[in-house]
């Protein structure tokens, strides 16, 4: 089976003859870089799991001994299986025998690679906890640790997040997922699923994945805390006589009435159409009243504006 | 708050046994970052393991101290919380 080279000097960043000094002062720069509780950025984990690895081998003076006995000439992917030294043969068996206990079968594969395997015949055994560095290694004897949380976003529309309901999400690492999203939800809400972050080691649990929701502006209606605004365009005659009027709600259509002169601005309250709250009270929607001119008028509303024009002393500039 | 009282009553076997099973770590941990104010009373319950998991994490991978781990995720919290606040001025 090829097996893909590790340059582990590379990926710390260190020259061959580096100290364990510069050594151990590279890895806690980029593990700070890319732990991936401190950065989300997709990549990141593998990122630290590559330098973890890394880690791993060239603080130990054995592991780091036995990995530069292959060789200073290997370029990273290059397939090392055939090489001496390589698949715990020349001479390394012992090293089988202490690594290859059994301990780590529930840790999961995807922790250390096929190379590290290759070479070390099995998973890192755990250091002490009393060791020089903070690092305990992944997966080893003595330690285990809870899974570190993910979080994913997730956008809704301002229906979705009023109604609620199953929806069925894909991130962007392929995972799927059926999700209940609670009606009422709100921007910012975090939807928890329990066990699917990053996996635990030695044992531990796994962290949660949170979804933060995100509502998607609605080019109609505004949410205000738990009150819902939408415009209600009305007629001029309307405005001035008042009217039952159709208003969009989330649900569907309401009626309300516009009372006889009301001015732009004027809101209408439909009490209880609003945002669903955490104890079944609901917020209030107002239709903000908008008068509209129609863009063209026909002879005869023109002719009934100009007459309007005349016989009115109203000055809406005076106050009214 | 139902939720304070599982940080309130730390110094309680059971609920640092639980949080320690939760968080997959030592009970020994578990005091030592209450201790701290790790989880201080704006910390909803449902979080506590996780924000536990996180400071152990940090410390071991970072090599950071207790004092400098609970500080570590205190800071995280917050820059999660500011980078929210952002992203809701921010057109996408």
């Amino acid at each position: 089976m090829a097996v893909a080279f590790r340059d582990y000097y590379e990926v710390l960043g260190v020259p061959r003859d580096a100290s364990s000094d510069d050594i151990r002062a590279a890895y806690r720069k980029l593990a700070r870089q890319y732990h991936p509780d401190v950065n989300r950025e997709p990549g990141a984990e593998d990122r630290f799991k590559e330098i973890s690895e890394a880690y791993e081998v060239l603080r130990d003076p054995e592991k780091r001994a036995q990995y530069d006995r292959l060789g200073p000439n290997w370029k990273a992917g290059q397939d090392v299986s055939g090489a001496p030294g390589f698949n715990g043969s020349a001479g390394y068996d012992n090293v089988r025998v202490d690594f290859g206990t059994g301990d780590f079968g529930d840790v999961g594969g995807a922790d250390f690679s096929d190379f590290f395997e290759g070479l070390f015949g099995g998973r890192p055994r755990g250091r002490t906890r009393r060791g020089g560095g903070g690092f305990e290694g992944f997966g080893g004897r003595g330690f285990s640790g809870r899974g570190s949380d993910q979080e994913a976003e997730i956008e809704l529309t301002l229906e979705e997040a009023f109604k609620g309901g199953r929806r069925h999400i894909t991130l962007g690492d392929g995972r799927d997922y059926e999700v209940n999203i609670p009606p009422g939800v709100r921007d910012g809400q975090r939807i928890r699923l329990a066990g699917e972050g990053g996996r635990g080691v030695g044992g531990g649990p796994s962290g949660d994945l949170f979804l933060r929701v995100r509502l998607r502006p609605d080019p109609r209606f505004r949410l205000k805390d738990r009150d819902i605004e939408v415009d209600l365009p009305v007629a001029p005659w309307e405005a001035a006589l008042g009217a039952s009027v159709q208003v969009p709600t989330l649900e569907g259509n309401a009626r309300v009435n516009v009372p006889a002169h009301s001015s732009c601005g004027r809101r209408l309250r439909l009490a209880g159409q609003g945002w669903p709250g955490p104890r079944g009270q609901r917020g209030d929607l107002y239709a903000v009243v908008k008068i509209v001119v129609p863009k063209r008028l026909k002879k005869q509303e023109r002719e009934l504006f100009e007459r309007l024009a005349e016989v009115s002393s109203f000055d809406p500039r005076k106050g009214s | 708050m139902a939720h304070t009282t599982i940080v309130r009553r730390s110094s309680d076997p059971i609920e640092v046994r639980v949080l320690a099973r939760e968080a997959g770590i030592h009970p020994d941990l578990v005091r030592r970052f209450v201790t701290l104010g790790l989880l201080d009373a704006r910390v909803q319950p449902r979080d506590a393991a996780a924000i536990l998991a996180r400071a152990a994490r940090l410390r071991r991978d970072l090599g950071l101290n207790y004092a400098g781990a609970v500080l570590a995720c205190e800071l995280l919290t917050r820059i999660d919380e500011l980078e929210r606040r952002l992203s809701r001025y921010e057109p996408r």
